[in-house]
């Protein structure tokens, strides 16, 4: 594994972000799994006990088979059927994938479910269950699920023992939403009404840094203010940009505070179709220090 | 929105393509709600192409846009889109069928040098078991469990350990399968699968004790005189328990082989390649101990005759012989 661990490289060859999850969603995922299929089996068995549905003594061994059921079985047959998610994970929002960017298989499943017995509930139970007049076996548990825990901190995906035999490790599900483009809302339009014009001198101060910094001031204005007091802050932080912008690139006319969003529009548009420009020739400015490429 | 000639470069590659963008998420809402096997021919069709599509416009975009809105749609896009192109496609039943037709009795015969292992540590601890027994009959004590040994002991007579071989179990068949299935061995199995990994020691210590164990108990019964009774008792469900531990053992093996002899490869690289057939091990130990369970369950308090004990028992052992040895060999 080369770099970045949020990258996966799909069969397509198009490096994709998935942001790896932590420890401490995967145990949330994992204790909100334990509790959705224990009270689920307590439910059904306490259902079949009060409608005596069955046989008393077929009772202890329907329930026996139900808790065995909810352990391997239903995290392999979850992840199977839901793609790699559990209820709790659906809950968190994370998943399983395949580390080598293929499907998932079976196999993977599989593996990595059968050592959550070894690695996750062996551990839990072993450490609500540590005695100090049983110094020895406590000292070994303990070491086990130190070592359990180690295994996941020390590698960059916090994958456990199980994934890493299974080839898998889970990551966050990316949200796909999408904003409206905000050059297409005031496209430069020189000498217009309300139009402002820009040199191309004017537009070699800043980097794709700066400009994407914009962006997300602008994206704010998208939502319309809540009260007076947070337009009056959203204004003066307008006003306070558009005076930097202004004495950076040079730009002799004050700009009125009504125009100040129009101003921060024309120049965003501006800027960026210059960069992209810039970036078609081969040029890639990251930042105003004039960096080179990244992003 | 301006006509497309006014708009920038970036501007326009997206409103040209965003139509399909939207129709990809809606597919892609469909396919996570209901999976791809409840589509038609045509959104299926749609899907992997809008996929593929959706990785170029990334590539291309990740290019050309500066749009940073843009962009991590895109890129969230690309890789919802991407997991339920690549989801699971086999359906539980058939994946079984496989399972039991071919892909487990194979990987039982690639994996026979660990099995022998298994069965050979499993062995000699029984053998040091009746060996220790004979010098000292209070290393009984020592080995076996109280649980497991339901008060039988140096000190119980003939007679008592006859009544306990031959008891009709209390509370019918299947308490005693339910009361079984979380019971010793089924643990042991777990345990000694799962500290494979660490490096094989604690997995061959562990099959050795049990070894151990049996040793020391059917010693103890020969001692009195019961030697084809016990055997016929442990028969009964032994064959496939104790085969199912010595399997797990072997799967815990291969694991801890991979850990300590990677050859070549990394550690990691090696232990995924080894997990392959130490998954398949574990699953034929879990399904035989289950069969161990019923016929602990049942088998043992109906069958009461000491030949048919036997038959059942070792009937039940040659079963899994000729599957293990028989089964998928055309198709592998």
């Amino acid at each position: 594994m080369s770099g970045d661990p949020d990258i996966l490289m799909p069969p397509e060859g198009v490096p994709l972000r998935f942001p790896v999850a932590g420890v401490g969603v995967r145990i949330g995922a994992q204790i909100a799994d334990i509790l959705i299929t224990g009270f689920a089996a307590l439910a059904a068995i306490l259902l079949l006990a009060a409608t005596d549905a069955v046989d008393g003594r077929w009772l202890g061994g329907i329930a026996a088979a139900l808790f065995l059921f909810v352990r391997v079985p239903y995290y392999v047959l979850g992840e199977l059927a839901w793609n790699g998610q559990t209820l709790g994970k659906k809950m968190m929002k994370i998943k399983v994938v395949a580390h080598d960017g293929g499907p998932l298989t079976t196999h993977a499943l599989v593996l990595r479910n059968l050592m959550k017995e070894a690695e996750v509930f062996l551990p839990a139970t072993l450490v609500l269950t540590l005695d100090a007049d049983h110094l020895l076996s406590s000292l070994a548990a303990l070491a086990w699920t130190v070592g359990a825990v180690l295994v996941v901190v020390m590698n960059k995906r916090r994958r456990r023992l199980g994934d890493l035999m299974a080839g898998t490790y889970v990551i966050h599900l990316p949200d796909p939403l999408l904003a409206s483009d905000l050059s297409a809302r005031a496209a430069p339009r020189p000498g217009g009404a309300q139009g402002f014009g820009f040199l191309s001198h004017q537009l070699e101060h800043y980097g794709a840094f700066e400009l994407q910094t914009l962006e997300r001031v602008l994206r704010v204005e998208e939502q319309p203010a809540r009260d007076a007091a947070e337009r009056a802050r959203r204004d003066e932080v307008l006003a306070a940009i558009v005076e930097r912008i202004r004495a950076r690139i040079d730009h002799a006319d004050p700009i009125p505070q009504a125009a100040h969003l129009a101003f921060l529009r024309a120049f965003y548009t501006a800027q960026r179709a210059h960069l992209e420009q810039k970036r078609m020739l081969g040029e890639t400015r990251a930042d105003k220090f004039h960096r080179g490429p990244g992003t | 929105m301006q006509e497309t000639a006014e708009l920038i470069r970036s501007s326009r590659f997206r409103a040209e393509r965003e139509a399909d963008w939207r129709r990809l998420e809606a597919l892609v809402a469909r396919a996570e709600r209901g999976g791809v096997h409840g589509m038609d021919f045509a959104d299926a069709r749609d899907l992997a192409e809008l996929y593929r599509q959706a990785a170029t416009s990334l590539a291309v975009a990740r290019e050309i846009s500066l749009d940073r809105a843009l962009l991590d749609y895109l890129e969230a896009l690309t890789a919802r889109a991407y997991l339920s192109v690549y989801a699971p496609q086999e359906r539980i039943g058939g994946l079984l069928r496989r399972f039991l037709a071919v892909s487990a009795p194979a990987a039982m015969r690639r994996a026979w040098p660990f099995l022998l292992a298994g069965f050979l540590t499993m062995t000699l601890g029984a053998l040091a078991g009746w060996a220790l027994y004979g010098e000292d009959p209070s290393w009984y004590s020592v080995f076996v469990p109280t649980g497991l040994a339901d008060g039988r002991g140096p000190g119980s007579s003939a007679a008592e350990l006859r009544a306990a071989l031959y008891a009709p179990g209390e509370g019918g068949g299947l308490a005693a399968f339910a009361t079984y299935l979380f019971s010793h061995n089924t643990r042991i199995a777990i345990f000694v699968f799962g500290l494979g990994v660490f490096a094989c020691a604690p997995a061959l210590a562990l099959t050795f004790y049990n070894g151990l164990v049996l040793g020391a108990f059917v010693a103890l019964h020969v001692d009195r005189g019961l030697g084809w009774d016990v055997f016929g008792w442990l028969s009964v469900h032994g064959v496939t328990e104790l085969s199912a531990i010595c399997i797990a053992c072997a799967g815990g093996l291969q694991l801890g082989a991979a850990v300590l002899f990677p050859g070549a490869r990394s550690r990691a690289e090696a232990l995924r390649l080894a997990g392959r057939d130490a998954a398949k091990l574990a699953l034929v130990a879990a399904l035989m101990l289950v069969v161990a369970a019923l016929l602990e369950g049942f088998a043992r308090q109906l069958v009461q005759d000491l030949g048919l004990r036997l038959a059942v028992g070792w009937g039940a052992g040659a079963l899994w012989l000729a599957w293990i040895l028989a089964a998928g060999r055309r198709a592998a």
